[in-house]
């Protein structure tokens, strides 16, 4: 910045006054003159040069504060649409785009050299009865107090994000396998203990999937295959650690083809419903039958249950599934009443998945089924499964609810298999038990089996239900079940499970015969 | 910058205020001065505290200011106890600082340059209709 002074010999302010122009032109914003004590014309030009040099002086200053400013907003926009392009809302983790890009750079620090990454994939056991208990709000306070426990193992290198819903992921560098493992086991530990969320305490535990990637890898693929590992985890034992393994992967495609066939199957009529007699001890007489589903499958032959259901329960094609042996079984009932039973007392047993007990559209399937085949309430009885019930869900609780008040009956299938079976027979919600046949092998031979059957059978009676007994497979454990007080019996003695033509025979030699007689 | 170039800033002796008979409040500003943000916002408070709570006309006599500088001159947009404003110079400077504070920002009040006295307090007596 330059200032001029009129020299004092002579009057050459013209020529200064060009040069504080050329200056001002050439950028020099803060060049200026002094004015003579003259205070003469050209002074005052000199001072409004001054002057307009010093508001455009400030101008820029203003303009370049407003471009700070506004690059300012700029960078805290685009880093908010970072935040929200690579981060989760909720919990404040990485997303599942920022998590492909750490491994994808962890793989690329591999290839030169460095170790390559393990990738642990986690899922929540017990997520969905917190949110269906507790609400949404409990559920998402979950899923931050998650996150937060999670933060606080893993080291600062290391990436921990949330895939969605109650799946979460970390990549973890620079670790041995060992090390890896202990963090999983920390993991494990650490969501085991109580969180507390406003009012409400809530327990959940973690599957954990672990794989430990390969150079070359890509970062989809790794996901994939901690994702398989988590799911051996969770079908293995729920809060359970399991390393990938090849194998898991071949397991997985053969899961995922049998996804494809089963949907295949459930519209090209490919399932079958199967029915086996279950009896009255007492009375000796036939008086339901459980309906079980079979997959004719076209180079397989038949399949039982187990080898489907898991799959239709994995792909949520359990719900079609259901609906069709429901449908099926009371077509079938109906036609039954119509043709061999009459009135007699005679009810048609269910299994229903326990997901579906949460759906909201359940029980209106079930009673417009019951409505649309003609069926009385009284003649249904669903059977859930003792280890797959959760049993304390607002939404099971209030679909058993519903259903027990319309007169269909519930019962628990397996008992004694499980590790609540006396919790469930205390809960207000059943009917009926039917007591595993892990409970009934050796009970015509074996006398401690007696007395753990008869102690059973007392427990169930105390609470006021009735007991089927399950694979049933001699006279003489018919015998003892009746002498026990056992009211039904069930299983290959009587009756192997057959389609509907052959059990149309079976009813009607039954009923005309209509009593069994104990040997 | 030299004092030279940008005026001298000497709170004490900057300026004087006072009311004369005609009920015009007359703000003097010392020759050779740069006014200031600072000095401009001092004038305002005495110039207030002078009318206490009425509004009346000023003569501000700003002959030979060196100059005025852009925040000093946004603090005139400020409206103070003046109703009117009458600025009054002598030499084209004068009227170039002037319309420099007169026209750069809007005033709040009917503010204008004078080369007379008498002119100017003409004008700050009976407005336009004399002057």
């Amino acid at each position: 910045m330059a200032t001029r002074t009129p020299e004092s010999g002579g009057d050459d302010r013209l020529g200064q006054l060009v040069e504080l122009v050329v200056e001002l032109a050439s950028g020099d914003r803060g060049a200026r003159m002094t004015p003579s004590p003259a205070s003469d014309e050209i002074d005052a030009v000199v001072v409004g040069i001054n002057m307009l040099a010093e508001e455009l002086q400030a101008l820029d200053a203003d303009l370049e504060a407003r471009v700070t400013e506004r690059t300012l907003q700029l960078e805290q926009a685009q880093l908010q649409l970072e935040r929200l392009a690579l981060y989760d809302p909720l919990t404040g983790l990485a997303n599942r785009t920022l998590l492909a890009d750490r491994i994808d750079r962890a793989m690329t620090r591999a290839e030169r050299g460095a170790a390559p990454p393990a990738v642990l994939l986690l899922d929540l056991d017990g997520f969905k009865a917190v949110n269906d208990s507790f609400g949404h709000a409990v559920g998402d306070l979950l899923l931050v107090e998650v996150a937060r426990r999670l933060r606080a193992v893993v080291r600062d290198t290391d990436t921990v994000a949330r895939l969605g819903g109650d799946e979460f992921a970390l990549v973890v560098l620079d670790a041995t396998d060992e090390q890896v493992l202990e963090m999983a086991e920390r993991i494990r530990v650490a969501l085991l203990a109580p969180a507390q969320l406003g009012d409400q305490v809530c327990w959940v535990g973690a599957s954990i999937g672990v794989c430990f990637a390969v150079r070359g890898q890509q970062a989809d693929a790794l996901l994939r295959d901690a994702d398989t590992a988590m799911y051996a985890a969770k079908t293995s034992a729920r809060g359970a650690v399991q390393i990938y393994e090849t194998a898991m992967h071949t397991a997985a495609l053969s899961r995922l083809l049998l996804a494809d066939q089963l949907r295949a199957a459930i519209a090209g009529n490919q399932l079958r419903v199967h029915y086996q007699s279950i009896v009255d001890l007492q009375e000796g007489r036939t008086c339901g039958v459980e309906a079980l589903v079979r997959w004719q499958h076209p180079t397989r032959g038949l399949l039982l249950p187990g080898e489907f259901i898991g799959v239709a329960e994995d792909t949520g094609m359990i719900t079609a599934l259901d609906r069709w042996v429901l449908d099926t079984a009371l077509s079938q009932l109906a036609s039954w009443r119509a043709t061999v039973l009459g009135d007699t007392e005679f009810t048609m047993h269910l299994n229903v998945s326990p997901i579906e007990l949460r759906s909201p559209r359940f029980t209106g399937d079930v009673l417009g089924s019951l409505a649309h085949h003609g069926i009385r309430p009284a003649d249904l009885v669903l059977e859930v499964t003792e280890t797959q019930m959760t049993g304390d869900d607002a939404q099971t609780l209030h679909a058993l609810d519903t259903l027990r008040r319309a007169g269909i009956a519930v019962a628990i299938d397996d008992f004694g298999t499980g590790y609540s079976s006396i919790g469930y027979v205390r809960q207000k919600f059943l009917d009926a038990v039917k007591i595993d046949r892990s409970l009934i092998t050796g009970l015509d031979t074996d006398p401690q089996q007696q007395r753990v059957a008869a102690a059973i059978l007392a427990i169930v009676d105390a609470f006021g239900l009735d007991a089927v007994a399950e694979g049933v497979e001699t006279a003489a454990q018919a015998e003892e079940l009746r002498r026990l007080g056992c009211r039904f019996g069930q299983g290959y003695y009587w009756c192997a499970p057959l389609s509907a033509g052959p059990m149309t025979m079976h009813l009607a030699a039954a009923t005309r015969t209509m009593r069994w007689s104990p040997s | 910058m030299s004092d030279a170039a940008r005026g001298t800033e000497e709170p004490d002796h900057a300026m004087a205020v006072a009311v004369d008979d005609l009920g015009i409040v007359r703000l003097t500003w010392a020759r050779g001065l740069r006014i200031t943000e600072q000095l401009a916002s001092d004038a305002m408070t005495l110039v207030d505290r002078v009318n206490e709570d009425r509004e009346r006309p000023l003569l501000v006599d700003m002959t030979g200011t060196a100059t005025l500088t852009r925040p000093a001159r946004v603090t005139f947009t400020r409206k103070c106890s003046a109703s009117m404003i009458a600025l009054l110079g002598r030499s084209p400077v004068d009227r170039v600082i002037a319309n420099f504070a007169l026209g750069v920002s809007p005033v709040p009040v009917p503010t204008r340059f004078f080369t007379s006295e008498p002119a100017a307090v003409a004008w700050l007596c009976h407005g336009d209709a004399d002057t």
